[in-house]
């Protein structure tokens, strides 16, 4: 699926995942492929997403490295939004 | 002639001045290139978040804003005035400051009206003879989007906790690098969005539908404040090279008519020599 990562100030990632996991205010979850449409509120943690993309080397000192290919990005707060595959995260 | 001397000092320091008002152009030029790029890469945020916010609310019946959205009596009004830290811009800052006096005495002269400025060139004028709740002049030496995320959430404090009952931004907007529009925007009570009912997709809310709309309304209120300000930066730098433009321009022109005056008077000048020279000779022969 498609990801984009917007800030106020920046868009840090756009790109095709395989997977993202994000920390809901109601607990942590993964969104693969086909996941149903979502809106939902992030609260303080990880965002882990995991696939074959690279990230500009502008923000590249944003997003820490996980085990396979996974890509983290730290946030304090944020809203995630999915439909037909493509899913925005805006970070605070 | 005796004031030649006098023209090429003049036509030199004009041409310094020339030197200093277009190299101020150039950095106004170059700086305002990064603001326009910054409120280009604010859009996609700042788009994303009104498109949600909108179709959120179309689909709730009942008053979802909350506290935020409460009409009051309007006694005590909050002006938030955006200016800029530095002079030689035009009509930039002048235009602003007018427009708020003209706020205080037209819409609300008989409300109790207090100013937030942010730019020093404000707070100067403005602190003359206004109430002045808090100049938040240094903001622009770090202008990021969390510092003025704290701005924002003193003015939501301070509306919630009944300080103020209405909050209104006056800055310039930006159209274009010669254009700037003067712009009043109510901030607090939020107008309800023009809602068009045209979210068909089926969404799953979590935590609530509720939840999520009390979540973005602050986030997008911190958007409107920190867009108002990056417009206003950008219009500043646009100002100023339009200003140092023109500068430049009259500059050439004075310049210009003074070499004129320049050869004309050295032109005289010669032929006065020539013609001392000719009559000099002419006696000598007779």
């Amino acid at each position: 699926m498609f990801l984009e990562i917007v800030t106020p100030e920046a868009s840090l990632f756009r790109g095709e995942v395989e997977s993202v996991i994000v920390p809901g205010v109601e607990g942590e979850f993964q969104m693969l492929e086909n996941h149903a449409p979502i809106v939902s509120l992030l609260q303080e943690g990880d965002i882990k997403f995991r696939g074959n993309f690279t990230i500009e080397e502008e923000y590249q000192d944003k997003f820490t490295n996980g085990d396979n290919n996974t890509k983290i990005l730290h946030i304090n707060s944020g809203t995630i939004e999915l439909n037909d595959n493509k899913m925005i995260i805006l970070v605070d | 002639m005796e004031n030649l001397k006098e023209i090429r000092n003049r036509i030199a320091s004009i041409g310094s001045t020339m030197q200093i008002t277009s190299a101020m152009k150039m950095v106004s030029a170059s700086k305002l290139k990064k603001a326009q790029d910054t409120i280009v890469k604010m859009r996609p945020y700042a788009n994303k978040l009104t498109e949600l916010l909108q179709s959120l609310s179309a689909t709730l019946d009942s008053d979802i804003g909350g506290a935020f959205t409460l009409q009051k009596e309007i006694n005590k009004v909050l002006i938030v005035v955006i200016t800029s830290d530095r002079g030689l811009c035009g009509a930039f800052n002048s235009s602003i400051i007018k427009q708020t006096g003209h706020l205080i005495e037209t819409k609300y002269s008989d409300k109790e009206v207090s100013i937030l400025s942010i730019g020093k060139k404000g707070f100067d004028i403005l602190s003359k003879d206004c109430n002045i709740y808090k100049n938040e002049s240094e903001l622009f030496d770090n202008l990021t989007f969390e510092n003025i995320a704290l701005i924002a959430d003193d003015l939501m404090k301070q509306f919630l906790d009944g300080t103020f009952d209405k909050i209104e931004l006056v800055y310039n907007s930006f159209k274009n690098a010669a254009t700037q529009i003067i712009t009043e925007e109510q901030y607090l009570p939020i107008l309800q969005p023009d809602s068009d009912d045209n979210t068909n997709t089926d969404y799953i809310f979590e935590p609530s539908k509720e939840a999520i709309v009390k979540g973005l309304i602050p986030k997008s209120l911190k958007i409107q404040l920190y867009k108002a300000i990056r417009d206003s930066y950008a219009s500043e730098h646009g100002a100023r090279m339009t200003a140092m433009h023109k500068a430049t321009d009259n500059a050439t022109e004075l310049r210009d008519e003074l070499l004129l005056q320049y050869n004309k008077a050295r032109q005289s000048a010669i032929t006065n020599e020539i013609l001392e020279i000719v009559g000099g000779a002419e006696a000598l022969n007779n």
